[in-house]
């Protein structure tokens, strides 16, 4: 459609559309492009010369079996955004069931909002508090004790579980929502024509709702693995930077990109590393997107 | 198109040669029209017959591809929206939910410097002449529809805009309020003195507020004139399918003699009154006759057609009740019966009727390649002859 | 669903499961809580008593106040700066027909779907450049980027309401551009322009790691905790996190309050 008179000499477009141009440009293009030019970069005498070579990737590369065994944190770090996505899913998906076909209607939207409520407290001391449930002699723990139950006492601190659990407690209220949205729109009459086809609550939800769910499912899935991938905080406060896993004591990747900016100043050279990071999540990405189409269901 | 007799009257608005595409699309296929001073005009066509583009080009909301627009003389073709003197009053009102009633029609009054006293006295005279001055102080979500409408108008006439420009303003009312809502816009109208050109889709509105229908099809004007003139005397073949009810039937003209033209139809020999240029013998016309006119009974008159139908059908409208009939070669006509409980009435459906009209009401079309000032130099469309 | 006898089996065993669910999801906060008004170094069942203590640590302390004090500076500036661009490029978005409409949305809403990691190193890269790491400012300039999505996303739904009739009669009446902006759209975005605020307060006031990239010597909260932790367990970080959970759960309620109408009325009428 043709644009209105008005249209036509409007200095107020070009202000509308470039200023929050400009800004996106400035603080967002600009730094990640130079954030991928800086991976070429090199350090010599504790200065940054802006020369282009390879150096930054070949030495990662050398150390990717060897001495930081960068292959190694790639590899908890997949191992456990993967895992994490998986059970993510597994837990909230019943949550959401349970919502959308035990409570009355009128209540789904106090559900949500309760499901959401982990949100309204810092990332950051959620993890805390998550520290002091988890401890040797933290909460659960002492509890298990005081009340006699001694044996089943454990010890998840500094583990990778713990850096699930962190995890998953992060990313559960998004889940919800998505997978809720997901859930309540598949069509209540296919349900209910099932039933009256006689089949279980059990084939009803098999033959039915899993499979219109599906594509929720692995869409939430590949979020939750994505930013379970990038995340730093869960493996560095529960996970203790080198959680143990079935990997043994291997730090995240995303760990691994702190500490080495943290001690290091080498900022070209984690760089490159965080371009490898972004490089795996694109992979994953198109992965999961795959999969996502792989498992469409038309509704018609 | 100026309105007979008396001095020559003041042009309010011209229209010449309005042109719109949009990409491939043509919305407007050079449009000209005038409005005259106090002049109510009434826009009519089907959905998509650029009724509307139309009317936002004079307001100033779209640009046209090609033409020029006056406004009392002076060309306003380039001028933006919010510079023009005119104004527009929406179907769905478009009123401010943030202010109440006074500020929504004070608005236009309040853009630039003003004095806050002349303002309110304008804003509560014009309250008082659409009947507004109890609800100055209501907010908007607190009015009924008619109100709303009202508040529309006033907001756009305190301004004192040199046309009023209506895009089908009535249609979101109720049918009681529609009709009363008519009456009382027409009466102000006569009374401001002020143009109006009024878009609507409803013909019986148009008929009963306007001085001058146009009607519009496809982008073009089909043909503007009194309602009277557009009721019964369609100049084409959309018009005279579009407004009322009329049958239209297609043939050879086989004779022309004493004001009477002889057309070999489908289904007989209709004959036509004509003085004036009657067509050739063998030239393709279409007769058109207003389905009221449409008679089961013989009124004498010499000449008088009559053809024979089946009767396939009855429409009960309320004011009225419509036959719907079909000769042998499977032409449809309509009838609207005169006496409530004659023939027509006992008759059953499928009963074989007869069916009399009169010649003189008889209106004939025929393919036009005489350029006038309805048409578009070449352009091929039915015109009526001798009127 | 209806109440058919033999279905009560799913029904108890779903019930059980979401009371499990919920207490999983709500744990945290309420340990941060109850053990923030109880006595005792390290946090454990039985407890040790009630105390005021560890709230009075932080008056006394300071530092983790001082960060929430440069929280309260950052997030509402970059929440501010963010509803500023954001219903720029709201309305460009809505009214304007220009080539590149959809990229434009997209680059815009990008920044919050990147990896705060990657964010954090790319911000420090250019600021360091440019002399401006270390600083407040560094962390009000980048927060604004990220936080843009959701005031533009919020303020683009509120505009999505508008009929376009509404600024063609301002217009018609006599207003210009300007006039018509903040005369007529500004006064039906403000609940999106306000609820899009909540969000991006929300959203910057809890962000870490980009903050622990570009900041320096002042610290918003969220590295300020981080430091503590890494450091030692502190109980008076319970005191601050129930703090922190008391504003956020106000702005939230806010934003649920301005927002949820919003969803709900999907009608285009002017009222």
């Amino acid at each position: 459609m043709d644009a209105p008179t008005a249209d036509r000499s409007s200095p107020l477009k070009a202000f509308a559309i470039g200023l929050p141009l400009a800004y996106s440009l400035a603080f967002f293009v600009l730094p990640l492009a130079f954030l991928v030019l800086l991976g070429f970069f090199v350090v010599e005498d504790f200065q940054v010369v802006p020369a282009l070579s390879l150096e930054n990737y070949l030495d990662i590369a050398q150390h990717l079996f060897a001495q930081s065994n960068y292959a190694l944190a790639i590899a908890q770090s997949l191992w456990v955004s993967l895992t994490t996505a998986f059970f993510a899913v597994l837990l909230c998906y019943p949550m959401v069931l349970a919502i959308v076909y035990l409570a009355p209607p009128t209540r789904h939207r106090l559900l949500l909002l309760l499901a959401v409520a982990p949100f309204w407290s810092s990332y950051v001391l959620r993890l805390f508090s998550w520290q002091l449930l988890l401890a040797k002699k933290g909460i659960i723990n002492s509890a298990l004790a005081w009340a006699g139950l001694e044996d089943l006492q454990f010890s998840l601190i500094y583990t990778q579980i713990a850096t699930r659990i962190g995890l998953i407690h992060y990313l559960s209220p998004i889940l919800i929502v998505v997978l809720y949205v997901t859930v309540a729109n598949i069509d209540r009459d296919l349900i209910q024509a099932a039933r009256d086809l006689g089949a279980t609550r059990w084939q009803a939800f098999r033959r039915v709702i899993l499979p219109m769910s599906r594509t929720g499912l692995v869409v939430s899935g590949s979020f939750a693995a994505i930013v379970s991938f990038g995340d730093v905080l869960s493996g560095a406060l529960l996970g203790g930077g080198a959680g143990t896993s079935i990997l043994g004591s291997v730090p995240l990747f995303s760990n691994m990109i702190m500490t080495e900016y943290a001690s290091s100043t080498n900022l070209p050279r984690t760089s490159a590393l965080a371009m490898i990071l972004v490089l795996v999540m694109i992979l994953m990405l198109a992965a999961g997107t795959a999969l996502a189409e792989r498992n469409k269901i038309d509704a018609g | 198109m100026l309105a007979g007799g008396g001095a020559p009257p003041a042009v309010d608005l011209e229209l010449r040669g309005i042109a719109k595409s949009f990409g491939d699309f043509t919305a407007l296929e050079r449009v000209d029209l005038s409005i005259e001073r106090g002049e109510f005009v009434a826009i009519m066509g089907p959905s998509g017959c650029g009724k509307t583009t139309l009317l936002r080009i004079v307001a100033g909301l779209e640009s046209m591809s090609s033409g020029q627009l006056l406004l009392r003389g002076h060309d306003i073709s380039a001028l933006p929206v919010h510079k023009r003197s005119t104004r527009l009053v929406w179907q769905n009102f478009a009123l401010f939910p943030h202010l109440d009633v006074r500020r929504n029609i004070a608005f236009g009054l309040t853009l630039g410097r003003h004095d806050k006293a002349a303002v309110r006295a304008k804003v509560e005279q014009i309250a008082e002449l659409v009947q507004l001055g109890p609800f100055l102080d209501r907010r908007i979500g607190q009015l009924s529809g008619g109100q709303k409408q009202r508040v529309a108008i006033a907001r756009a006439l305190v301004t004192e805009p040199e046309i009023l420009l209506l895009d089908e303003p009535l249609s979101a009312l109720d049918a009681h309020l529609r009709i009363r809502m008519q009456s009382e816009m027409k009466r102000l109208q006569q009374r401001l003195g002020l143009s109006f050109l009024y878009v609507t889709h409803n013909q019986s509105e148009a008929f009963a507020m306007a001085d001058r229908v146009v009607v519009m099809n496809k982008g073009r004007i089909e043909q503007v004139g009194p309602p009277e003139e557009i009721y019964t005397r369609p100049r084409t073949h959309f018009v005279a399918e579009f407004v009322g009810n009329n049958n239209i039937f297609d043939g050879k003209v086989v004779d022309v003699q004493a004001g009477l033209v002889k057309v070999q139809c489908a289904d007989g020999i209709i004959s036509a009154a004509t003085d004036g240029r009657p067509p050739g013998r063998g030239s393709t016309v279409s007769l058109v006759v207003q389905a009221d006119k449409v008679s089961s009974r013989p009124s004498g008159v010499p000449a008088e057609n009559s053809l024979g139908a089946v009767l396939s059908g009855r429409e009960f409208t309320g004011s009225q009740v419509i036959y719907h009939l079909e000769t042998a070669h499977g032409v449809e006509v309509k009838m609207v019966a005169q006496e409530p409980f004659g023939q027509a009435e006992r008759a059953g459906i499928n009963t074989t009727m007869q069916l009399y009209w009169s010649p003189a009401d008889t209106v004939i079309l025929r393919p036009n390649i005489v350029p006038s000032v309805e048409n578009i130099p070449g352009r091929r469309s039915y015109v009526a002859l001798g009127t | 669903m209806q109440a058919d006898r033999d279905g009560w089996a799913w029904r108890v065993a779903g019930r059980a499961y979401m009371a499990v669910g919920y207490l999983f999801l709500v744990l945290p906060i309420a340990t941060m809580i109850v053990f923030s008004f109880q006595k005792g170094q390290f946090a454990s069942i039985p407890g040790q008593g009630w105390t005021f203590q560890w709230y009075g640590k932080l008056l006394e302390d300071g530092a983790l106040l001082e960060a929430l004090g440069n929280s309260l500076i950052v997030s509402p500036l970059a929440a501010t700066g963010a509803c500023v661009l954001g219903f720029l490029a709201a309305y460009a978005a809505h009214r304007f027909r220009f080539r590149g409409r959809g990229a434009f949305s997209v680059l815009l809403v990008l920044p919050i779907l990147i990896p705060p990691l990657i964010l954090g190193v790319a911000f420090l890269g250019l600021l360091s450049r440019i002399g401006l790491q270390g600083q407040l400012l560094s962390v009000i300039l980048t927060h604004m980027v990220v936080v843009l999505a959701p005031a533009m996303a919020v303020i683009q739904l509120r505009l999505g309401q508008m009929p376009s009739a509404l600024e063609e009669a301002a217009w018609d009446l006599g207003a210009t551009e300007l006039q018509s902006l903040y005369k007529v759209v500004l006064p039906f975005a403000l609940p999106g322009i306000a609820g899009g605020w909540l969000l991006a307060f929300t959203f910057s006031f809890d962000e870490f790691i980009i903050a622990w990239f570009v900041s320096g010597f002042e610290q918003t909260l969220p590295v300020a905790v981080y430091a503590y932790i890494v450091g030692s367990i502190d109980p008076s970080l319970n005191a601050i996190g129930s703090i922190v959970f008391a504003l956020s759960m106000l702005s939230l309620i806010g934003v649920e309050l301005l927002l949820f109408p919003l969803f709900l009325s999907r009608s285009k009428s002017v009222n």
